[in-house]
């Protein structure tokens, strides 16, 4: 059982507050924010910055105009970040950027900015796994002591639970992540991507009032989400599709984009659900943490809460400033891996795609 | 590598000035850390000498000739709006 034996924990504290500044941009989020760890143990988040790509209805984001959106915003991103948080530069300790996994281009623009800025101050870099920055952030900010991790969103789908200094994956999706079934869906049916197309689907499916039929794919502790996406856009081509939503004279079966948005996403994340359950179930925890974009969704926090409670436990999500994409989660996962030590020399300092640096390649020096 | 013969390759070289050796080394160690994503076809130098950062680019074709240097370009253009905005800033406090 985890927790059982109370191990010192390998991170002392603070000597001397130190401070970091930490830059993510590996999908159309950008986002600069700085965090101090101060020598009582506590944690300050003293800025967060973010700056969204977002593309006209019915379109997606492609690697090259959001490596252009980056670069163009970068410098007003982050220094209102440090403006924000009553700094100079010279006072961060180590400037902390993501590293990977995400889009090559968007990510490197935002390491050259980083790595500048370390020749330009003499500060040390810290790269970052992005999903180990959600986590950290999601920990810092609810308190869960050692919860099993659902992280989904548009780029990931995972099942996490924390063993012996790694975050291991025990179930994630065999295709596309959850965040990206639902952002396409939304492309489909025409809907903006203002704030995001997540949250407007949420708001459509509110409306939704009939269950259609979709496959439910679980395999074991990992889920399909593919097909699911192919099913509920064949319904779009289904004769019973009205896109406007409104019946013509009384004629009641008909299928609007509210009740597939209510469809797909009592379906996926029914599977999630239950892909976290067999999670805690196998390792015996009781509690629950919700860190990602869709982690934001309200319907999915709801469902998780009912399965969490037949069980004795608890759900810990963050809200929007903390589960979509931000700078501050990454200067947090950063700055827990200087303090044990580590550091990325310049040289060193690439991108590296997703699939490619996994949840679980990360040495968690900072736990016991 | 040795074996390719490049003398019927495109060859394209950029200077760009800058305020500083010390700048234009700073621009050369931010850039120069990402590889080329086609190296076999694409062999990229990257130098300074004096304030200028100076690259080669030798390619197979022209359209990658244009595309290496267009990259580099926009990689530069990035780090010197990065110096220009931080630059002053980061020589105003010594670093301790």
């Amino acid at each position: 059982m985890p927790g059982k034996i109370r191990k010192r924990s390998p991170l002392k504290l603070p000597d001397k507050p130190y401070i970091a500044l930490g830059l993510e941009g590996s999908a159309n989020k950008l986002g600069a924010g700085v965090i101090k760890h101060a020598p009582n143990g506590s944690t300050t988040v003293l800025s967060n910055v973010r700056h969204t790509y977002i593309t006209p209805p019915g379109e997606g984001f492609l690697p090259r105009d959001t490596a252009q959106h980056h670069r163009q915003w970068a410098m007003s991103v982050i220094k209102d970040a440090i403006e924000k948080a009553g700094i100079s530069m010279h006072d961060i300790d180590c400037i902390c950027y993501t590293k990977g996994p995400g889009m090559g281009a968007p990510l490197t623009s935002v390491a050259l900015v980083a790595r500048t800025l370390s020749l330009l101050y003499n500060k040390p870099l810290v790269g970052v796994n992005h999903c180990v920055g959600h986590i950290e952030m999601g920990r810092q900010i609810t308190g869960a002591q050692n919860p099993v991790v659902l992280y989904v969103s548009g780029g990931n789908t995972q099942v996490i639970a924390y063993s012996q200094q790694c975050y291991r994956i025990f179930g994630e999706t065999l295709d596309i992540a959850v965040g990206n079934c639902l952002d396409r869906f939304a492309r489909v049916i025409n809907l903006p991507n203002d704030p995001s197309p997540g949250y407007n689907i949420e708001q459509e499916a509110k409306k939704g009032t009939r269950l259609l039929p979709l496959p439910y794919t679980t395999k074991g502790m990992d889920v399909s989400l593919s097909g699911i996406l192919t099913s509920t856009e064949a319904y779009t081509m289904d004769k019973r599709f009205r896109s406007d939503g409104r019946a013509d004279d009384g004629d009641k079966d008909i299928i609007t984009p509210q009740d597939l948005c209510f469809s797909l996403q009592e379906t996926v994340f029914a599977m999630l659900v239950e892909i976290t359950e067999r999670a805690m179930a196998h390792i015996g925890s009781k509690e629950v943490l919700i860190v990602g974009g869709v982690g934001c969704n309200e319907r999915l926090q709801e469902m998780m809460g009912v399965m969490a409670q037949e069980r004795g436990g608890q759900v810990f999500a963050t809200d929007e400033r903390f589960c979509i994409d931000n700078g501050i989660m990454i200067a947090q996962a950063g700055l827990l891996s200087y303090r044990m030590g580590f550091q990325t020399p310049i040289t060193k300092s690439t991108c590296t795609q997703r699939q490619v640096f996994r949840t679980d390649q990360v040495h968690v020096a900072w736990r016991a | 590598m040795t074996d390719v013969d490049h003398s019927s390759w495109h060859k394209v070289t950029v200077r760009v000035p800058f305020a500083s050796a010390k700048h234009a080394s700073i621009a050369k160690q931010v850039i120069e850390v990402d590889k080329e994503l086609q190296p076999q076809v694409v062999v990229r130098t990257i130098d300074v000498e004096g304030e200028e950062l100076v690259a080669t680019f030798t390619t197979l074709t022209i359209r990658l000739a244009r595309l290496a240097s267009n990259a580099f370009l926009e990689n530069v253009d990035l780090v010197v709006r990065t110096i220009q905005e931080f630059g002053e800033d980061a020589e105003r406090r010594p670093a301790l």
